[in-house]
């Protein structure tokens, strides 16, 4: 699957494709979930942020491979290229999208 | 501080094979970091969150993986994706399985839901009958007393207060109320009369105002009236009722009460309670009593107190020998009073459904038995692609599911149909309309399905798990080479399977021949009336109306019934026969001292009660126009009168007493009648002129009217009814029926059980039939090589017929003779509906057999014929 066509992302695959980034060398199911839990708060359920992880390896934007960490054989994940170039453009669209707009001056104005 | 094993079950149960022990070590880890940091709470909270969001998000996720067949890179070596893809993927193959032999499918869901929605009906309707408490506080301390509905006020008035083992006793009867709206139209309710006690010893309390005290049931006391839930409601359901007045019956009565919502008693029918007016010597025994016992006291076991109290009725009262209240003198709970009669009817039903829903699993396990062994080559090669035991059995458990849910959608409609047959069909009474018709029933359904879908899997899997244990691939393999002739193991539990089927068979078709006979035999008493072609009309008059108007006002009605097209004569009774013991009282001889004053039953019709009825004169004459009132008045008795009082003497002339303070002369004898009930020896009885002693007691009355040959009882009843409305205002018509219905509840409860058990039965020789046409087509199938090596060889295709004939018929012998032992164990259970017929009954035992034999021959020689038409040339080559 090309990357353009992963665009944009929704809001959880990106957060998790982030968190994947984030957590580099440990990139398993539970330190995503809890990378994302501690950046943003959200506590998401383990087999949604699994079903998620699925889905982007099926898209190809994450891969998976096993390693052994402390002796036991573990599903780790890796950003693929197609996965930056994903993200990249999602950024580059959100970017886009708030070029021009300045929240502070609003809320002050309707303050 | 370990995690709650609950939420880690679920977990590991949903999460794909190849990833869940990882996981769940995480999730420990992390369950021991927040317990660290927040205590424990939290982090079973937490746990709790994780397992139940991961569950929610299984379903789309399981379904993405089965639709794409993705599979993770890191999981390449141990692929399975979350606990229901697989079951996904059954369900695919299963469903294009089903849809590729329709056969099958149809004849596995079908025998289902006949099995289903019968049992599931049966439920509906048992379950506020035999599971459900009875809607009074006080149930488990309140006994009824026996000889129900005999009891007078003068017994009840002398032993209040003093019945022994008792905190207090209330009696009550029936009475249908007429209630006065407020333009010119009446309805009858159905209520009870009852002294003041009543709602105390139920201990039910009323949603509305309050129930009756002490002084409520003198004569002279205020007339008062409590009512039920449902009728208030229809009375526009507003609290200020209480206070208010109802004309019953042409008295008004103040309502001082509303009973809550299901409460009833002691029927669900009953609408209105009333004090009664007890009269302190009134001898009319028409009243059951109910009590509460003394604290610490069970009602099921009030023997010594029951022998003190027979002992003091002994004392006070004398009693005929038909009515000694001191013999099987019994209290029992209330529960048991109330619910015990209906209980064998229940108990017999609900087991013959149960067996019938096993026939029907058993026959679906044989069905998909049969798929399994087509199946085997398919299944040698998926093991030998590595599907383990669990992964083989699957498939087959989804498809058993799919069967189940689609049995029990049909099933519901049936159980619907079927509930609706049943009401009516079963002698239920006030249970049927206590029995209604909600969501438990397809909640019922639902499960019985997926627990018959379970037993259905479990033979199956069962021989599956056999043979891949015994040698696995090979025996599967070598069975395919050898178009089945060695695989003997699962043809025998098919075999059994039909044995089992056709047991129960057996079981429920002697039972339902045994009823059969029974009924036959209670329909073969003569009753001693012409039961045909009358119509029967209860109506009851207004009691403020005084008696002379009241009786010229039926003898106007029924001169006007007479005078319809159609009809050939017409009467009016104070009871008819065959409703059941009662009205009887004491009678002796002029001028014989020796005769102990006894009671006979007493009876009271107008001028053509004997015709209309097609009673038979034996000697003597009934009434005719020269009974006039005033004076003597004439008597007519039956034979067994006579021949108890009169025995070698001729009764016509003599003169007797009792009852009325006349003298009486015997004018005629008429033939017994079945005064009280059907199957009780003769009892005797006398009549007297409904103009000759101004009618009977109370208001009641019964007119019959006998249709003329070739007009219907039913078409009269309608004209009747508006002559009726006509020629006799102020009475209200309580019921209307016909004399053959009336004899048909005399015959009672074993009729209509006796209809529902050979219904069940029909369904049961149905059912066995498919059973054994299935596993005989089978085998026939399976052995067509071995047949066409014998044809070739030189063996005839009669004989083959034979062969096959006779294992079908070896089946079928066998689970005849287990079924008649089975059935002489449970004949018990059926004993109380029978009559003049034993549980050992070779006539019955006979009719099953042969019915079970023809059914079971005709089943197996479909496939026997087409086995002896094998061609040996064409098989031989095919299986080459």
């Amino acid at each position: 699957m090309s990357a353009s066509s992963m665009v944009p992302l929704g809001v959880l695959e990106e957060q998790i494709l982030v968190a994947v980034i984030r957590t580099r060398d440990a990139a398993f199911g539970m330190s995503v979930r809890r990378e994302i839990k501690r950046v943003t708060g959200r506590d998401l359920a383990i087999g949604a942020v699994y079903a998620t992880l699925d889905r982007l390896e099926a898209k190809g934007a994450v891969k998976s491979r096993r390693v052994t960490s402390d002796g036991a054989s573990r599903r780790s994940f890796a950003v693929t290229r197609a996965g930056l170039r994903a993200l990249a453009e999602t950024q580059a669209m959100r970017e886009r999208l708030w070029k021009g707009v300045d929240l502070k001056a609003l809320q002050t104005a309707t303050a | 501080m370990y995690p709650p094993r609950l939420p880690l079950a679920i977990l590991r149960t949903v999460l794909p094979r190849a990833e869940r022990e990882e996981i769940v070590a995480d999730l420990i880890a992390e369950y021991r970091e927040i317990a660290m940091a927040h205590g424990e709470r939290n982090a079973r909270a937490w746990i709790w969150r994780q397992a139940l969001g991961t569950a929610r998000a299984l379903v789309p996720w399981a379904l993405w993986r089965e639709s794409t067949a993705f599979e993770p890179r890191a999981n390449a070596y141990r692929p399975g994706g979350p606990m229901l893809k697989h079951f996904i993927t059954d369900a695919r193959y299963a469903l294009r399985r089903l849809r590729a032999r329709p056969t099958y499918a149809l004849l596995s869901v079908l025998t289902l839901a006949l099995g289903i929605g019968g049992t599931a009906a049966v439920y509906a309707i048992a379950r506020p009958v035999l599971f459900d408490p009875l809607p009074y506080r006080n149930e488990k301390e309140v006994a009824s007393f026996w000889m129900s509905f005999s009891w007078n006020e003068q017994e009840f008035t002398w032993l209040r207060g003093r019945f022994p083992g008792f905190q207090s006793v209330a009696m009550y009867n029936h009475r249908d109320l007429n209630l006065q709206g407020t333009g010119n139209e009446t309805r009858l309710l159905s209520g009870v009369a009852s002294s003041a006690e009543l709602f105390d010893i139920l201990g039910t309390k009323p949603a509305l105002g309050n129930t009756f005290k002490t002084g409520d049931d003198v004569v002279g006391a205020d007339p008062v009236a409590i009512l039920s839930y449902g009728l208030w409601r229809e009375m526009g359901g507003e609290q200020s009722i209480i206070g208010s007045r109802l004309t019953l019956n042409g008295i008004p009565r103040t309502v001082i009460g509303v009973m809550p919502r299901g409460f009833w008693f002691p029927t669900p029918e009953v609408r209105v309670w009333v004090p009664m007016q007890i009269n302190p010597n009134g001898r009319n025994g028409s009243y059951a009593l109910v009590g509460l016992v003394q604290p610490g006291k069970n009602p099921d076991h009030m023997e010594p107190d029951v022998d003190q109290l027979v002992s003091m009725l002994k004392g006070q009262f004398q009693y005929p020998v038909q009515w000694d209240k001191t013999k099987n003198a019994k209290v029992q709970s209330i529960h048991e009073g109330f619910v015990g009669p209906m209980r064998p009817a229940l108990v017999a039903t609900m087991a013959a459904m149960v067996l019938v829903l096993i026939i029907a699993c058993v026959n679906v396990a044989a069905l998909m038995l049969g798929q399994v062994e087509s199946r085997a080559s398919e299944l040698a090669v998926r093991a030998a692609l590595g599907a383990n035991r669990n992964r083989l059995t699957q498939p087959l458990i989804v498809e058993a599911l799919i069967i189940g849910v689609a049995a029990a959608a049909v099933g519901a409609g049936l159980a619907v149909a079927g509930f609706r047959v049943l009401t009516s069909a079963l002698p239920l009474g006030a249970w049927g309309e206590a029995a209604t018709f909600d969501w438990t029933l397809f909640v019922a359904a639902l499960a019985l399905s997926v627990v018959s879908a379970l037993l259905v899997v479990m033979i199956p899997s069962a021989s599956l798990w056999r043979s891949s244990a015994a040698g696995g691939l090979q025996n599967m393999l070598s069975r395919l080479r050898t178009g089945g002739v060695r695989g003997g193991g699962a043809m025998r539990t098919e075999r059994t399977l039909v044995v089992i089927e056709m047991t129960v068979a057996m079981l429920i078709a002697s039972s339902a021949t045994l009823l059969v006979r029974s009924v036959a035999n209670m329909y073969a008493i003569d009753p001693g009336i012409d039961t045909h072609n009358v119509a029967v009309i209860d109506a009851s008059g207004t009691p403020t109306v005084p008696l002379a108007e009241r009786n010229t006002t039926i003898e106007q009605a029924v001169a006007a019934l007479k005078e319809m097209p159609g009809v050939e004569n017409a009467a009016a009774a104070m009871r008819l026969p065959l409703r059941g013991n009662g009205n009887s009282t004491g009678i002796s001889v002029v001028g014989r001292d020796s005769v102990q004053a006894t009671t006979t039953y007493f009876r009271i019709g107008t001028l053509d009660y004997f015709s209309t009825m097609g009673i038979k004169l034996v000697s003597g004459r009934v009434f005719d126009a020269t009974d006039q009132p005033g004076g003597t008045i004439s008597v007519v008795i039956n034979s067994a009168l006579a021949k108890t009082y009169f025995p070698g003497e001729n009764p016509i002339g003599r003169m007797i007493a009792g009852m009325y303070n006349v003298p009486q002369q015997i004018i005629g004898v008429v033939d017994d009648v079945a005064e009280g009930t059907l199957t009780a020896a003769p009892a005797p009885a006398r009549y007297y002129l409904w103009s000759q002693v101004l009618g009977g007691f109370g208001t009641g009355v019964t007119f019959v009217v006998r249709a003329k040959r070739g007009t219907s009882d039913v078409a009269v009843l309608n004209e009747a009814r508006q002559t009726l409305a006509r020629a006799a205002p102020g009475f209200g018509i309580r019921n209307t029926t016909t004399m053959s219905r009336v004899m048909d509840q005399a015959v009672g409860p074993a009729r209509n059980v006796m209809s529902l058990l050979t219904a069940l039965s029909v369904l049961a020789l149905v059912l066995g039939a498919v059973g054994i046409y299935g596993v005989m087509a089978h085998f026939a199938t399976r052995r067509k090589r071995d047949w066409a090596i014998r044809v070739a060889l030189g063996l005839s295709g009669t004989r083959v017929v034979g062969r096959v004939l006779s294992q079908g018929a070896v089946l079928v012998v066998i689970g005849v003779v287990v079924g008649a032992g089975a059935t002489l164990l449970v004949s018990r259970l059926l004993s109380t509906f029978l009559f003049g017929v034993s549980g050992t009954d070779p006539v019955a035992f006979l009719g099953a057999t042969a019915a079970l034999l023809v059914t079971g021959m005709i089943a197996s020689f479909i496939p026997a014929r087409r086995a002896g038409k094998v061609d040996p040339a064409l098989v031989l080559r095919e299986e080459a």
